[in-house]
């Protein structure tokens, strides 16, 4: 790799000064802290500057000059990915579109909405909500995470069992490529949404910001289903509440959502925002139900026969917009309730086949058990895709190791089972070993090829996805930043 | 020049000595490889029909919710390859949107797999969605994973014969702004017959009793068949593309031309459609320049 490690910071600066003026160049070291990881704090690395542009011809002007003086680019919105996916390796200047955050149109006749790359994801429903619309991908993180973002890892959520990920709503977008070339690839706002050619739109969705920097996206909007309802089901184990899971899809049930959290979680959310979760479950799953009122009530009879089949304690409806609203508060603050449990927690992201839930469960208490961690465990049930929190200590080394070790064995676990080693999360910097475990060479001579299309100098985020790439001299040392 | 190899591996052995390969028959390479109803996914060899991998499904009373005409002849590789769809486009999308894992031996004999056979996997870039509609012009899909649905338990369509297309948008507005959620949306004038506005729903019987009773209100007649877009599309295979709020301007600009309408989607198929030219050019023939250097392939 040819790039300019160590540019000339103070004529770069001045460079990026004079396209996007100075207050939205960010150089000085302090400045920089905030920019130095994402939610994934084990490795960290300060990029040379951050800009903060305004508008495309902004960043294209900005990726210009990076091209120009062969420095690498890393794209960032909000910095709520959970995998380094936005680290600045090796320095380079950071392009952050949190101030390209505008909602720029709802076509509601059309079922669009015109947004740029730096608009908080949740902002595109509570715009489209007066239309009786809503944006359907929906991550935990959907209150500060931003489209481009979602972009660039085809973000997931609860409601994509039935609604599917970030691709799936995507219908086009603007790109600034590496060499400052501004495209637009997909369905253009007033157009149709079949486009001629190879789809170079779904191609570059969750290539993880290497393929260059999304400014402005065009999404597409669901009419809100007229009925909902959402249940709160007991189980006094993992095991009945997995097997409950395989009995509701094989009743031909496809739930809007199908979530379960186990003990430790549903604990620390009850001391945290007083719900009512029973503290004696050993797990509950979250139901959710959306269509018609006729259909929404006769899945709603299967499901309870289900639960109870495989011996639910109690199924609890939510018994209005309120408690429904309150409970998936609850659901997407998991992650933040942990911070009561353990000073620290890797959360980790892996897929299994549905029908593989209560064994990749169990396998999870058998690695809790030998690396002596606690592991709550919060996750999409219906697609398979868990989430176990690893609580350690990070003034512990020894800990931090264990921790490490037994998300590797939990992710080795899932390539066993036949699924992957992120369902949302993304690569990153922190899953790059995995890749060779669970793609062939060619396989990931290919995705190389890809990329060649995109970014033939690899300097747009680079050092991530693949094996072999560089890492950060400084490795889980640190004390994360308290915000 | 068309190959027709008996097993992967010949086709591996074969596509590096090719050049210009036009046509690829898979006829040889037809297993279903699995299907586990209990995770909803199943993979196919791309030899298969459609019409035999349905059968297949339906058996654990599951299916792939694409429905292209002629499902008895089309190949899994076809419908891939060429992004293939039907009037339940609306209700349930293309086939981009139910592909989970693709295997595709490349211009130069490699075998590669991306994506896998789980229904959420963000590992690697996404090349399945770059090989779906490139019918075969990068390398040549030869197996594939999906997610599937329940068979509905119920399904209706109805039809209405308007007077005029005037009179077909101010129907369609009215299902469109109502709580309705049809999974068909089509309007059709063929066969020298008037303008025809046909929905269809799909899903607990409750709810298409619900829905069918509030389309006859508006006029709608039960149990039309959706064999229109089979035949015509056999004598229209192109179509034009726009917003949807935009189709029935569009419509009026064919005068007289026969055509049938994914209305929902701004899919007009009618004789003189021209495919449309792929944007960014340069893009698209870095791709091909790409992962076709020698130009094994055809495109």
């Amino acid at each position: 790799m040819s790039m300019n490690r160590e540019p000339n910071k103070e004529q770069l600066t001045r460079r990026l000064a004079k396209i996007v003026g100075k207050d939205a160049v960010l150089a000085d070291e302090r400045e920089l802290v905030v920019y130095e990881c994402d939610a994934y704090t084990l490795q960290r690395n300060s990029p040379t500057a951050v800009v903060l542009p305004r508008s495309t011809e902004e960043v294209a002007a900005v990726v210009r000059l990076c091209a120009e003086m062969d420095v690498p680019i890393i794209p960032r919105g909000a910095g709520t990915s959970l995998s380094g996916a936005v680290l600045a390796v090796d320095g380079g200047v950071m392009i952050a579109l949190t101030r390209m955050n505008r909602v720029l149109n709802i076509d509601p006749r059309n079922r669009r909405a015109l947004v740029e790359a730096g608009c908080v994801n949740a902002w595109i429903t509570r715009d489209a909500s007066a239309h009786g619309l809503f944006y359907a991908p929906d991550p935990s993180s959907q209150t500060a995470c931003t489209i481009g973002g979602n972009i660039a890892t085809n973000s997931g959520g609860p409601h994509t069992l039935k609604n599917g990920v970030t691709t799936n709503h995507v219908l086009g977008y603007e790109m600034i490529l590496p060499d400052g070339t501004i495209e637009w690839l997909g369905a253009e706002p007033d157009g149709g949404e079949e486009v001629g050619g190879y789809d170079l739109r779904g191609a570059a969705i969750g290539s993880e910001g290497m393929f260059g920097v999304v400014t402005t996206v065009l999404v597409r909007l669901m009419k809100t289903p007229p009925a909902f309802k959402t249940f709160l089901c007991v189980f006094e184990s993992v095991d009945e509440a997995s097997q409950a899971v395989s009995g509701i899809i094989a009743a031909g049930i496809v739930p809007a959502a199908l979530e379960m959290m186990d003990q430790l979680i549903t604990q620390a959310l009850e001391e945290a925002y007083h719900f009512g979760f029973p503290l004696d479950a050993g797990a509950v799953l979250i139901v959710e139900l959306d269509g018609l009122a006729k259909g929404v009530e006769q899945q709603a009879k299967r499901v309870e026969e289900v639960c109870l089949q495989n011996n639910a304690s109690e199924v609890r409806l939510a018994k209005d917009d309120a408690e429904r609203a309150a409970l998936w508060k609850c659901r997407k603050r998991a992650f933040g309730a942990i911070g009561r449990l353990s000073p620290n927690y890797v959360t980790q992201d892996g897929v299994v086949p549905r029908s593989k839930l209560p064994e990749i469960m169990r396998f999870i208490r058998s690695v809790s058990d030998k690396y002596e961690l606690r592991i709550p465990n919060v996750f999409h049930a219906g697609d398979g895709n868990i989430h176990p929190l690893i609580l350690y200590d990070e003034r512990e080394p020894d800990q931090v190791k264990r921790a490490l070790q037994a998300g590797h064995d939990i992710l080795d676990k899932c390539i066993e089972l036949g699924g992957s080693v992120t369902g949302e999360h993304g690569i990153g910097a922190e899953k790059i070993d995995f890749m060779a475990k669970q793609f062939s060479k060619d396989d990931l001579d290919a995705m190389q090829q890809l990329r060649r299309v995109f970014d033939p100098d690899k300097r747009c985020n680079p050092h991530k996805m693949f094996p072999g790439a560089k890492r950060c001299a400084e490795f889980a040392q640190r004390a994360q930043i308290t915000a | 020049m068309t190959l027709e190899p008996n097993s992967i591996a010949e086709l591996q052995e074969l596509l590096p000595q090719s050049q210009r390969v036009g046509g690829v028959s898979l006829e040889a390479v037809a297993e279903l490889v699995e299907h586990v109803p209990e995770d909803m996914t199943a993979i196919a060899q791309v030899g298969m029909t459609l019409a035999e991998f349905q059968s297949r499904l339906a058996k654990a009373n599951q299916w792939l919710p694409i429905d292209p005409p002629h499902p008895e002849t089309v190949t899994i590789g076809e419908l891939l390859a060429n992004n293939l769809n039907g009037p339940r486009r609306f209700g349930y999308g293309t086939i981009r949107d139910w592909l989970i894992g693709l295997a595709v031996v490349l211009p130069d004999g490699r075998l590669i797999r991306n994506g896998g056979k789980v229904v959420k996997n963000v590992a690697g870039f996404d090349l399945c969605r770059l090989f779906v509609g490139a019918k075969n012009e990068l390398g040549v899909i030869v197996e594939a994973a999906f997610k599937l649905l329940p068979m509905p338990e119920a399904e209706a369509h109805l039809a209405k014969r308007c007077d005029s297309l005037g009179q077909a948008e101010e129907l369609l507005e009215k299902i469109w702004a109502s709580d309705l959620q049809p999974m068909v949306l089509d309007l059709h004038r063929i066969d020298g017959e008037p303008v025809t506005l046909v929905v269809g729903f799909a899903g607990p019987s409750a709810d298409v009793e619900t829905q069918s009773d509030a389309a006859n209100a508006l006029g709608f007649a039960a149990e039309a068949s959706l064999d229109y877009d089979a035949r015509f599309r056999q004598t229209a295979p192109n179509f034009s593309s726009l917003a949807p709020g935009n189709l029935i301007s569009a419509l009026r600009n064919l005068s007289d031309e026969p055509f049938v309408a994914r209305a929902g989607n701004g899919v007009i198929y009618h004789a003189s459609a021209i495919p449309s030219e792929a944007p960014s050019p340069d893009l698209q023939k870095r791709v091909k320049a790409i992962f076709d250097p020698k130009g094994v392939l055809a495109g």
